[in-house]
C-alpha cells in the first residue's frame, strides 16, 4: 500500500484492514517498530507488548482472511495506560517505582474487550505514578521520567495519562486508553493537541484498573479524532457484573453524518477566568465557529464551593484506597519528592466535612443535569494553558492552585466529556476546546465534537509538520 | 499563603496539623513539615467553603445508600 498508516485514523484503518489492503501483521510491526525506536524518546512506554501483539494480530489476520471481520478495531494497534491488569506475566506498574514489578493474572474487563474487539495491544503506556492521587505538582512524578510532549519536547505531555497522550500524538499507536478521576484524559489529550474522551461515570466497567478514587475513576479512549473516540468507546462500553458501578444502559456509537445539524451550545460564566491570553483568544475564535452550527448562551449555575467538593471527595478516597502503602512508609519510594508528604494533610479532614461534601454532591449531580438538559454540550477551554514546562511546577485544581469548574462539575457529577485540539498558543503547543454533556449522553458530546472537526483542521495537524502550528 | 497565627483559620488548623504531626511527624523533614501545614489550611478552607452552605436535613449523601441482597 502507499498510504501511510501513521497518523491514520482508526476509521481509515479500519477500511484498509478489512479491505485487505494492509494486513493487521504489518500494522502492528509498523507501530511497534515506532514504540522501540520513538517511545523513549517521549518517556511513553512502560512495557512493549510484542509477543501478545504478534500473537493478536496473527489471529486477526486470519480471522479477517477467513471472513471473520469483528469490526472497526479488528486489527488495530492500540496502547493502554499502565493501570489496566494484563495477564501473561506483563507487568503493571500503575506508573509507581516500588510496584515495578507488580504482576496480574488476569486481563482488567477493558483489554478483554477490546480483545473481543480483534484490537492489538502493543504496549503498556507510561502514566503519573498512582495516577496523580498522592498530589504531585511538576512532571517529574514517574519511575519513566516525566512524559515528553510531541509539539515541543521541553514541555509536559500532561497528567496521569502521560503517555497515553503523547504516544497518540505522536503516531506510536492510533489510540489509547487513559483514566480519569480529575482531568487524567481532558488533560493529556488537550496538551497533546488529539482527541480525549472522558465517558460518563459507570459507562466503563473499571474491573482490573487501579483504584484512585472509587466513585470518580472512568476509563476512556484518546485518538486523533473524536469519531475514534467514538468507536472504542462502543467497544469497552457496557455493563459489567465485575463492577458494580457500571450502567446498564446499553451504548451504541451513533456515527450518522452531523452534516447541517443544529446544536445548542451553553457557556458557563466565567470559565476563561484564570487562563492563559493564548487560551482565551483561541476559544473566542472557536464560540465564532460554533454560532455557525448552532447557538450559543451565556448560563450560569449557583455559587456553591463545586471544587471543594470533588477534591474533598477525591482526596478522602485516595488517601482510603491507598491507606496501606501511605502507613508502610513506601510513599518514600515514589519519584516526586513532594509525593512522599502531601497526601498526609488529608487525614485532617473531618467525618462530617466529607459527608458534607457528599451531600452538597447531590446538589452539583442535579444542579448539572438540569442545566445540561437544554443544551447539547457546554463548551469551555479544555485546559486553562498550554502545557508547562517539564521544569515548572504547574497549577492544578486537585490542588486547589487553578480554577477548573467544568472539570469539578463533571468528574463529580460523572458527566462525559470531549476535548479536542483547537489552536496553538505559547512555544508552539496546542489549545483544547471541551465538549461536556449530560450524562450517559455521549453521542451528543460526539457529536458537537465530529462537527466541530468537520469545519476546522487542527485535528490533522501532527507534530513535525510544516504547517502544524499555523492557520 | 498561610493563615496568621492567632487568626479564626489558625486556631483550627493547628489541631488539625498536630494530629498529622502526631502521626508522621518522624517521617518528614521541617521543610517537608512545613509544606504539610499548608496543606492542611487548605483541607480547612476547603471545609469552611462546604460548611458556609445550608442543607435541609433531607439532602441526603449522594449517591444514596443502596442495600445489598445476595443471589438466594
Amino acid at each position: 500500500m502507499s498510504e501511510s498508516p501513521v497518523f491514520l485514523p482508526v476509521r481509515r484503518l479500519a477500511e484498509l484492514v478489512r479491505a485487505r489492503t494492509i494486513s493487521p501483521v504489518a500494522l502492528a510491526e509498523t507501530f511497534l517498530d515506532r514504540l522501540e525506536r520513538l517511545g523513549p524518546t517521549y518517556n511513553c512506554v512502560v512495557t512493549i507488548t510484542r509477543e501478545r501483539a504478534m500473537t493478536e494480530a496473527r489471529r486477526a489476520e486470519h480471522e479477517i482472511a477467513g471472513g471473520r471481520y469483528r469490526g472497526p478495531l479488528h486489527g488495530i494497534p492500540y496502547g493502554a495506560k499502565d493501570l489496566l491488569a494484563t495477564a501473561g506475566g506483563i507487568p503493571t506498574t500503575w506508573g509507581a517505582a516500588p510496584l515495578r514489578e507488580q504482576r496480574f493474572a488476569f486481563d482488567a474487563t477493558v483489554i478483554r474487550k477490546l480483545e473481543e474487539a480483534g484490537a492489538v495491544l502493543c504496549a503498556k503506556l507510561a502514566m503519573v505514578e498512582l495516577a496523580g492521587g498522592m498530589g504531585y505538582r511538576q512532571p517529574h512524578a514517574s519511575f519513566t521520567g516525566p512524559g515528553i510532549n510531541p509539539w515541543n519536547p521541553d514541555a509536559w505531555s500532561g497528567g496521569s495519562s502521560s503517555g497515553s497522550g503523547s504516544a497518540v500524538a505522536a503516531g506510536l499507536v492510533p489510540f489509547a486508553i487513559g483514566s480519569e478521576t480529575w482531568g487524567s484524559i481532558l488533560s493529556p489529550a488537550g496538551y497533546c493537541g488529539i482527541a480525549g474522551l472522558r465517558p460518563s461515570y459507570g459507562r466503563v466497567s473499571r474491573h482490573g484498573a487501579m483504584a484512585l478514587c472509587w466513585t470518580l475513576d472512568k476509563l476512556g479512549p484518546l485518538g486523533l479524532t473524536a469519531e475514534d473516540c467514538g468507536l472504542v468507546l462502543e467497544a469497552i462500553a457496557g455493563e459489567d457484573p465485575a463492577d458494580p458501578s457500571t450502567s446498564e444502559r446499553p451504548w451504541r456509537f451513533d456515527a450518522a453524518d452531523v452534516t447541517g445539524r443544529r446544536f445548542r451550545f451553553g457557556v458557563m460564566k466565567g470559565v476563561t477566568a484564570g487562563c492563559d491570553d493564548a487560551v482565551v483568544a483561541a476559544f473566542a475564535r472557536s464560540l465564532e465557529t460554533l454560532r455557525g452550527i448552532g447557538s450559543v448562551e451565556e448560563v450560569e449555575l449557583p455559587d456553591l464551593p463545586w471544587e471543594a467538593i470533588t477534591r474533598t471527595i477525591l482526596h478522602v478516597e485516595a488517601a482510603s484506597a491507598f491507606e496501606d502503602f501511605i502507613a508502610a512508609g513506601t510513599l518514600a519510594e515514589l519519584t516526586a519528592p513532594e509525593d512522599h508528604w502531601s497526601v498526609y494533610a488529608r487525614d485532617a479532614i473531618l467525618a462530617k466535612d466529607y459527608v458534607k461534601a457528599l451531600r452538597l454532591r447531590g446538589v452539583m449531580a442535579r444542579e448539572a443535569d438540569r442545566l445540561l438538559s437544554r443544551f447539547d454540550a457546554l463548551v469551555g477551554p479544555g485546559h486553562a494553558t498550554v502545557a508547562p514546562g517539564l521544569e515548572q511546577e504547574f497549577r492544578s485544581a486537585i490542588r486547589g492552585s487553578a480554577p477548573d469548574l467544568m472539570g469539578a462539575i463533571g468528574n463529580g457529577a460523572g458527566l462525559p466529556a470531549i476535548c479536542v485540539p483547537n489552536g496553538f498558543g505559547d512555544r508552539g503547543l496546542p489549545t483544547s476546546l471541551q465538549f461536556m454533556g449530560r450524562v450517559y449522553e455521549e453521542n451528543s458530546v460526539l457529536a458537537a465534537a465530529r462537527a466541530w472537526q468537520s469545519l476546522t483542521s487542527w485535528h490533522l495537524r501532527h507534530p513535525g509538520s510544516s504547517a502544524a502550528a499555523t492557520g | 499563603m498561610s493563615a496568621a497565627p492567632g487568626s479564626d483559620v489558625a486556631d483550627e488548623v493547628e489541631p488539625l496539623f498536630a494530629l498529622v504531626r502526631e502521626r508522621y511527624g518522624d517521617r518528614l523533614t521541617a521543610a517537608q513539615l512545613d509544606e504539610v501545614r499548608k496543606g492542611v489550611e487548605g483541607v480547612v478552607l476547603a471545609a469552611r467553603a462546604l460548611r458556609a452552605v445550608r442543607l435541609e436535613t433531607s439532602d441526603e449523601p449522594f449517591p444514596p445508600f443502596i442495600p445489598h441482597r445476595g443471589p438466594s
